[in-house]
């Protein structure tokens, strides 16, 4: 049988409710000032260890459209950025090398920890784009082409450098950047200072420590090179010394020809017979 | 929800001015499914709920179950609140339409229910055993519970609420689209039950079978309890007395015998006392012809 | 205590049962292994012909993404699509009244259900994984292949000391690349994320009157979880500037939506970065708590729920 609404409230005990309401109020309550601490914590640590990419402002949203941007908000923003990367590699197939740029910069910016975006980034910019440019018919002349190149290179020289300080641990970048100088730019001695920083990060390969060395007698500075050659050989272990191993013979060689080149005394010599 | 200390009591299930009001809010009215039910079952006893649809008695099973809270009242099982885990563990339900698992075969199910209950290891083996016999599902008990019929489901129903050996049974429509053999054998298990000591509870539309079983009814109406008592008592037609005669009495052997009981004072003038031929029910007839036509073919098993 | 637990077990395999003979459920497990495979394939359009020998880098981080990626989308959808049908299923098939009218407390019914649901979850990404390692595996084979034919080009490149030296780096490279035990850590984050959006989903349907919102409800939950951190900075640095609904709105979320973009480090271990396991501890501790909390409501509510 049906009775009037206002009975409405006796449907269920009242004591029954305010206990719901209570439980649950402190439940939510206890947690939540909590809450906010424990997360403050862990992005103070993320912050440390420099994490995060760049905040989800208006002009990234736009340049990502609507499903991308869903994606990076559901957590997805590496895949995100490699998506947009397939367009890096469409772009540099058309020899479109603005709109290459454009891209480049956009996964730089989505995941600026992420060191391959910038290696293949700047090297696009500094080898093909500035390669193409001086074969780019469309100019009218050869200085014309030779500006448009200069200005790749710098573009891909600035994605390098940038790429260095946000992930200064990775050695390709620093390697990269000493071979545009050396290759490129003919700039030895920058090289060799970028070769050197390469030489002492994480998993980089043993024979990057003997550039420096190279790059300064590239340069014509024999005492640099000397020096470098010489830091090289003290830094091994009396037991290296004797093991029979091939680079430590190019070390040998090149300070005994150094030594002789200079005239070193023989009293300060590492080889003096 | 309710103090949960045991109430010294004698009776298996009891509520005290139990309500239950459901807010209609798109009607902006107040539903009172069950007004202020009063009610005991003493233990051992066959009780059957009856009343038309939407009068209560599936309200009161579901209270006195623990599924649902009372806005008023209060409900005991064994003098316990019904939602304490001691009160359920002494009661099994057969629900109205089979609630089960559809993926699940029928061993599958009473070994799921049994471990819910406390059952385990090879007692729940052997239970299980036991009651497949019991119901009779050994044909089905490694099918899919989706593939059983009405009547299997029933059974597999009756199954589960016994695998833990309850004490009180809760049945909601046990024979509800079943067939009169099947019907019929429900009806010997819920005699069985009541003979083992165990108390039922039973709500049905099929008023024939709730008189062959219960010991006491009450009767629904709108949410109220209209009338309650023991079948004997309500059924019984005072100021009347019934003999049965094995033979068809001729017209005037009838006179006779209305001769001799007015010798005995009894006025049987002007149609007072009346000669009529018994009747089977139809479910009687449908079992005997069936049955006999069941026991002819185990008989002969080459007449195919 | 410990026939409660027997209970939510039993609870938590039958839910794990059902859901493992649901169709549905093995398709979408298909079809995420094959999305992981074909990770490859990405990698490979991403870096089509070019020669470099930072190319493997670029290459692995596609297939690390991608891979996890799949496990991270498709994780979510069978967390968010199992825990939706949890409740309202049983209330539409009326199979909770059967359970319910058993000697088991609804608490421990919900909960059952839960960890069945994480258990299912934990299957499917094991197996993802699984097929995760094996693309990592065949991609590390093709870049050793790749490095080889490479050097090939220059005859007898074997007998000079130098170069071997330089492929040797190489090798170590792509192996140390994709065996990055780090990515355990990544794969175990992925997963506590999708357990805490399995709560949340829960918790939204235990008062949900249908599927559908609970579905909804918890996307929404989820995306703007994912900008939580930048609510809670200025809900915390903003003083009487903004306007009190303002205010209140970024200190609801603050307060009250979990802060899902912590877990975007998963993409830098992905990009070869160093995440210290004491960090991510850190994040699993917080996982666990907001996830006691999120159960701890959902029992309350439906402790109370009219069913």
């Amino acid at each position: 049988m049906e009775i009037p609404a206002s009975q409405m409230s006796t449907c269920l005990p009242l004591s029954w409710r305010l206990r719901r309401a209570a439980l649950v109020a402190l439940l939510l309550g206890l947690w939540a000032p909590c809450k906010i601490v424990w997360e403050q914590r862990i992005a103070h640590e993320q912050d440390l260890l420099r994490y995060h990419g760049a905040p989800m402002t208006r002009q990234l949203r736009d340049e990502l459209g609507q499903g991308l941007t869903i994606g990076v908000l559901s957590g997805m923003r590496s895949v995100v950025a490699d998506l947009v990367w397939l367009n890096v590699t469409t772009a540099w197939m058309d020899q479109e090398w603005f709109r290459m740029g454009g891209y480049i910069n956009l996964c730089t910016a989505l995941q600026p920890r992420a060191p391959v975006f910038w290696d293949m980034g700047g090297w696009q910019l500094a080898w093909n784009a500035s390669i193409a440019a001086t074969q780019d018919r469309t100019q009218p002349n050869e200085l014309r082409r030779l500006k448009a190149s200069r200005f790749w290179l710098d573009r891909g020289l600035e994605i390098f450098k940038r790429g260095i300080e946000n992930n200064p641990t990775y050695w390709r970048l620093w390697n990269d950047t000493a071979q545009l100088y050396q290759q490129r730019l003919k700039d030895y001695r920058t090289a060799a200072t970028y070769y050197q920083q390469a030489s002492e990060q994480p998993n980089a390969p043993v024979y990057l420590e003997r550039f420096p060395a190279i790059m300064y007698g590239l340069a014509g500075d024999d005492q640099a090179s000397y020096a470098a050659w010489r830091a090289l050989w003290e830094r091994l272990t009396p037991q290296e010394r004797e093991m029979k191993q091939h680079w430590k013979e190019k070390i040998e060689t090149n300070i005994r020809r150094l030594e002789q080149k200079l005239s070193v005394p023989k009293e300060k010599r590492v080889f003096p017979n | 929800m309710e103090s949960s200390a045991p109430v010294a009591t004698s009776f298996a299930a009891e509520t005290v001015g139990l309500t239950k009001r459901y807010p209609l809010t798109w009607k902006r009215k107040v539903l009172v499914a069950l007004d202020h039910l009063d009610l005991q079952v003493r233990p051992g006893e066959v009780f059957g709920l009856i009343g038309p649809n939407g009068s209560g008695k599936s309200t009161t099973l579901k209270l006195l179950l623990g599924l649902i809270v009372p806005s008023d009242g209060e409900a005991r099982i064994f003098g316990l609140p019904p939602d304490s885990l001691d009160a359920r563990r002494r009661v099994g339900f057969l629900p109205e339409n089979p609630y089960f698992y559809g993926f699940l075969n029928g061993d599958e199910t009473l070994r799921f229910y049994g471990k819910l209950c406390g059952v385990a290891g090879p007692k729940l083996d052997q239970r299980i055993e036991e009651l497949i016999d019991l119901v009779g599902l050994q044909n089905g008990r490694e099918r899919p519970l989706r593939s059983y019929s009405k009547g299997m489901l029933q059974r597999i129903g009756l199954a589960q609420a016994l695998i833990h050996d309850p004490d009180l049974l809760f049945l909601d429509e046990p024979t509800a689209g079943v067939d009169p053999l099947g019907s019929a054998q429900i009806r010997d298990l819920i005699l069985r039950l009541k003979k083992m000591g165990k108390t039922v509870i039973f709500s049905s539309h099929l008023l024939e079978q709730v008189q062959e079983v219960a010991d006491r009814v009450a009767i629904f109406s709108l949410g109220k309890k209209v009338l309650e008592g023991s079948l004997e008592s309500l059924l019984t037609e005072n100021q009347s007395t019934q003999i049965n005669i094995p033979a068809e009495l001729s017209a005037e052997q009838q006179q006779r015998l209305l001769a001799a009981l007015a010798q005995a004072g009894i006025d049987g003038g002007g149609g007072k006392v009346r000669f009529t031929r018994p009747h089977l029910s139809l479910e009687q007839l449908y079992l005997r012809t069936v049955q006999a036509q069941a026991d002819l073919a185990s008989k002969n098993p080459s007449r195919k | 205590m410990i026939s409660s637990l027997h209970r939510i077990i039993t609870i938590s395999r039958n839910t794990l049962t059902e859901a493992v003979r649901q169709k549905v459920l093995n398709v979408l497990l298909i079809f995420s292994l094959v999305l992981v495979g074909s990770s490859v394939v990405v990698s490979q359009l991403a870096t089509p012909g070019l020669d470099s020998s930072g190319l493997f880098d670029a290459q692995i981080k596609f297939v690390k993404d991608f891979g996890c990626g799949a496990i991270g989308l498709f994780g979510f959808f069978i967390a968010l699509l199992s825990t939706a049908q949890l409740i309202p299923q049983e209330l539409h098939n009326r199979t909770i009244y059967t359970i319910l009218a058993k000697p088991v407390r609804r608490s421990e019914f919900l909960l059952g259900k839960f960890f069945g649901v994480v258990l299912l979850l934990a299957l499917c990404v094991a197996l993802m994984s699984l097929a995760f390692a094996a693309t990592l595996y065949w991609q590390e084979m093709r870049g050793i292949q790749a490095a080889e034919a490479a050097y090939n080009q220059t005859p007898n490149w074997q007998a000079n000391p130098f170069v071997v030296n330089a492929y040797n780096h190489d090798v170590a490279q792509i192996v140390q690349q994709v065996r990055d035990p780090q990515l355990i850590e990544a794969v175990i984050l992925i997963f506590a994320k999708l357990v805490m959006t399995t709560g949340i989903a829960l918790l939204i349907s235990t008062f949900a009157t249908s599927s559908i919102f609970t579905i909804v409800t918890t996307f929404m939950i989820y995306l703007i979880g994912h900008m939580e951190s930048t609510a809670r900075e200025f809900w915390l640095a903003s003083g009487a500037g903004s306007s009190i609904w303002q205010s209140a709105l970024v200190g609801f979320i603050s307060l009250l939506i979990p802060d899902m973009n912590s877990f975007t480090i998963v993409d830098e271990i992905l990009a070869g970065n160093r995440v210290p396991w004491s960090h991510a501890l850190n994040l699993l501790g917080y996982a666990d708590v907001y996830l006691i909390v999120l159960l701890g409501v959902s029992v309350v509510i439906f402790d109370y729920r009219e069913i």
